[in-house]
């Protein structure tokens, strides 16, 4: 142990075919990165469902204080932009057409459709993402680059249970919850829309209630689900990967959002095909 | 540099802020934290650093077993090889360092020791045991040998200082708060921050982050102490305050003590067995004494720091 032992200090060895390796390397690195990262993300996932179902189940503060943390930022701007879009778009454009083939009072029966099954889920999925996914990102991405959880693993407690589990569930839960609320106020911007063309009132609750089935309300519910889960699991994993001091922070913040408005957008479509497609009494126009 | 650091070390900046509280006055000590101590006075450092600084390293016995252990350890971040065919091999209970260059790979050592990090190829045993082969629960088991100060201190944010260093025994024993808090108090004011418990992690200076990172790695008494770069970002004074810190603490308390610098007269402050690595692989490795006195063209340039040698600004 005393002795003194010594190494061959050696230059850079050249690397044969280096050359036509970099070249390979630059057309498929991003592919390969992209895999790598989507595989990565997966195994995320998966750790995290096992991690929240098997005991014990430290997170539970956590968890609550996640879940308030995102209902108190979220609350004010998702009731605004559901009303305001669906005042806007699907109520007054739509109002404007239905007035031109003198059927106004299927407003009603086009917000179950506007509304529950796209805008709603749409909606509350884009403004938690902007407003509670950023702030993920961002924290976890803080304590990344300052070593807090190097420091939380070293110190014998896992990351994935104790921060992505309960980021995991509570958004979850909160977006489903949102889901609700943000039909509830994009209903009422459509209704505003109607009275504005003259529509009675009996007339739109009429045809909304005669074309929504509760396949539409779960379906909507749980889709939204599905986002705040994907939100939460991407939101982590880009805050716990981010590298490169405080600009990497904000790399790894804009990357997530796009990665989420992206990965939202390709499991709505999926999902409602799905449901459209094992539920085709849904695409009846009933009343 | 000597007359410039007595000057700087013997007057320092009036006014308030976290700096202040650190300021190495007799009227807070920031050694101990016991007031008896005669602190480490400007003109001794600024002897240190005219003489290169004095040996400190203890003898080690022939036969002390090797606590870690790297075997021919390969990793590389994408193109970029880190380590390339690492060897090294720390002894038990003595207070080892590794230096080298920047970039070359002394942190990545650090993460593969712990588990954070795992080899492309090799082997990296801890007394004994394959780290990279543990399984997870076996893993985090292992951990509660170690502690680690990281560079920054690597606190908690929204923990308060007092909580930040009662994490780990909340965390991993089932001691009583009353118990805690004498255990939390005595190591506080090991570091010099008795009665600084309540401050947040941003209310504290460089080098006060990191003597509260080392309390709470020294909380659950772990047989290895892994340092990152302790001597980064704080002045020559308070990085030769830390190393009494460290070395004080050590003969108080034993262990095995990895430090990890490039400045070498930390090294020759503290180290009593010097692993010396460049482009991911061991230049040369043995006891402190030996080493400051090796002949060999990279160890001699690196530590005496001189600009003429094998290593260069490429």
């Amino acid at each position: 142990m005393a002795a003194v032992s010594t190494g061959q200090i050696e230059e850079q060895e050249p690397f044969a075919g280096a050359g036509a390796q970099g070249g390979v390397e630059r057309a498929f690195g991003p592919l390969r990165a992209a895999l790598e990262e989507t595989g990565d993300i997966m195994i995320l996932t998966g750790r995290t469902i096992v991690s929240a179902l098997r005991p014990p189940y430290p997170y539970g503060e956590e968890l609550v204080s996640q879940f308030l943390f995102v209902l108190r930022l979220a609350w004010l701007p998702l009731m605004v932009t559901t009303f305001a879009l669906n005042y806007g778009a699907p109520g007054i454009q739509a109002a404007n057409i239905l007035q031109l083939i003198g059927a106004t009072d299927r407003l009603g029966g086009f917000f179950v459709l506007a509304s529950l099954r796209e805008i709603g889920p749409l909606i509350t999925g884009t403004v938690i993402a902007g407003v509670a996914g950023t702030a993920i990102t961002a924290d976890l991405g803080a304590r990344k680059i300052r070593e807090e959880l190097d420091a939380l693993q070293v110190l014998g407690v896992d990351p994935v249970k104790n921060l992505v589990v309960p980021r995991f569930l509570s958004l979850m839960l909160v977006t489903a919850l949102f889901d609700i609320y943000a039909v509830i106020f994009g209903v009422f911007g459509g209704l505003l829309a109607g009275i504005l063309y003259g529509v009675p009132l009996g007339e739109f609750w009429s045809t909304f209630f005669a074309n929504v089935e509760t396949t539409d309300l779960w379906g909507s519910v749980l889709k939204t689900a599905i986002f705040g889960a994907i939100i939460a699991i991407v939101c982590c994993y880009k805050g716990m990967t981010a590298s490169g001091g405080a600009e990497g922070v904000g790399r790894a913040v804009n990357e997530a959002v796009v990665t989420t408005l992206l990965l939202t957008g390709a499991v709505n479509y999926v999902f409602t095909q799905v449901l459209l497609a094992t539920h085709p009494n849904l695409l009846v126009i009933k009343g | 540099m000597a007359a410039e650091e007595q000057e700087h070390s013997g007057s320092p900046p009036e006014g308030g802020g976290p700096e202040a509280a650190e300021q190495p006055t007799a009227k807070a000590p920031p050694t101990t934290g016991r007031s008896e101590e005669p602190m480490i006075g400007a003109a001794a450092i600024a002897e240190a650093l005219a003489a290169g600084g004095e040996l400190h390293a203890t003898e080690i016995a022939p036969g002390t077993p090797n606590a870690i252990e790297f075997r021919d350890v390969h990793k590389a971040f994408g193109s970029n090889r880190v380590l390339r065919g690492l060897n090294m091999s720390l002894p038990e209970g003595h207070i080892s360092m590794i230096i080298g260059p920047s970039g070359t790979g002394k942190s990545v050592c650090i993460k593969h020791i712990v588990g954070l990090l795992y080899p492309d190829a090799g082997d990296v045993l801890v007394q004994g045991v394959s780290v990279p082969s543990l399984p997870d629960d076996e893993l985090f088991a292992m951990r509660r040998r170690f502690g680690v100060l990281f560079q920054d201190g690597a606190l908690f944010g929204s923990l308060n200082l007092y909580d930040n260093v009662a994490f780990p025994l909340r965390q991993h024993t089932e001691k009583g708060e009353d118990e805690i808090a004498e255990i939390v108090n005595r190591r506080l004011r090991e570091v010099g921050l008795g009665g600084e418990g309540h401050k947040m992690p941003n209310e504290l200076s460089g080098g006060m982050r990191k003597r509260a990172g080392f309390a709470r790695a020294l909380v659950l008494e772990p047989q290895i102490l892994l340092f990152d770069e302790p001597d980064s970002g704080i002045d020559p004074v308070r990085t030769a305050l830390l190393c009494e810190l460290i070395k004080e603490v050590h003969s108080e308390n034993g262990g095995t003590y990895v430090v990890i610098t490039h400045d070498i007269l930390s090294a020759r402050r503290i180290a009593s067995y010097l692993v010396l690595l460049w482009q991911g692989k061991v230049v040369e490795q043995g006891p402190a004494q030996q080493l400051f006195a090796s002949e060999h063209p990279f160890t001699s340039q690196f530590l005496a720091g001189n600009p003429k040698g094998p290593l260069t600004m490429d």
